[in-house]
């Protein structure tokens, strides 16, 4: 590819230069390459250990625990639409309260522990919809930053 | 003579191949077809390096990675793939319509072979807005 043949003083360079374009396409390329696997989102939970002899995260007493039961949240199909049915009650700590107090009361009760602390243990029904189930997360975990959530599986 | 090389066929190729790019990474994932359950605001879960997928579809059938798997094998498989991999972390996609007793059974069954943690995966209002 030597165009400049003949006039061996003028250094005259007839190509274009791709460098720039090869490198914004590679970029383009490694952005597409980070940014899919990130695509996906949810919820962290932890699973206690079967096992007897772990050791409880936290004293018996300091524990909160969020109680879905289906006989005050009949979520046992997948919610139509946004949100949960308005009648949807659950259990904390010892009180009955709507779903839809959910962030705030989580919020006054683990707001002002330390953030290794801030742990909501759920117990939910085996009946219920999954859907539902993660729906009562997402409002108990968006009162709070860094929310542990462990799940009881055998109450 | 003309000095200037024709860049337009080489445009053309790297848009054809952007197009491909973004058609082809929805379906690039791994696993069966799960409707994913929509929720407000799922966080991030990290990046795909060392992320073991487990799937549990519409009627409950389990599936590692892109593998379906019997019930009583699930613990084997789950093993195995840990085992290819030098930091994993599971996350479960359940499809909606399903019960929490079938996921909390996979969950189970996640804990036995090691894990403490898992992350279910949710579709937030966002990626439904970009029509993911």
């Amino acid at each position: 590819m030597d165009f400049n043949r003949g006039d061996s003083g003028s250094n005259l360079q007839s190509e274009i230069n791709i460098t720039p374009l090869v490198d914004v396409v590679l970029v383009l390329l490694i952005i597409f390459m980070v940014v899919v696997p990130l695509l996906m989102q949810g919820y962290d939970v932890d699973i206690p250990k079967t096992s007897s002899n772990a050791k409880p995260a936290q004293a018996e007493e300091s524990r909160l625990i969020l109680i879905i039961s289906p006989a005050t949240c009949g979520i046992l199909k997948p919610p139509a639409g946004e949100g949960l049915p308005t009648d949807c009650r659950v259990t904390l700590g010892d009180q009955k309260i709507a779903a839809t107090e959910l962030p705030a009361r989580v919020a006054e009760i683990l707001g002002s522990r330390p953030a290794e602390k801030r742990v909501l243990f759920l117990a939910a029904d085996d009946r219920l919809n999954y859907e539902g189930v993660l729906r009562i997360l997402d409002l108990a975990k968006s009162g709070v930053e860094d929310l542990k959530v462990e799940f009881i599986t055998s109450y | 003579m003309q000095a200037s090389i024709n860049v337009t066929p080489l445009v053309d190729v790297v848009l054809v191949l952007l197009i491909i790019f973004m058609v082809m990474a929805p379906q690039m994932r791994k696993g069966p077809d799960v409707r994913l359950p929509k929720t407000e605001k799922p966080s991030q879960q990290g990046d795909e390096r060392g992320r073991i997928l487990v799937s549990i579809d519409e009627a409950g059938g389990l599936w590692v990675n892109d593998k379906k798997v019997a019930a009583e094998q699930f613990g084997d498989a789950l093993r195995a793939a840990v085992a290819a991999e030098s930091s994993p972390k599971v996350v479960i996609r359940g499809d909606a319509k399903l019960n929490f007793r079938q996921v909390r059974e996979a969950m189970q069954a996640v804990e036995q072979a090691g894990f403490r943690g898992v992350g279910l995966i949710a579709k937030g209002r966002n990626a439904e807005a970009r029509g993911e």
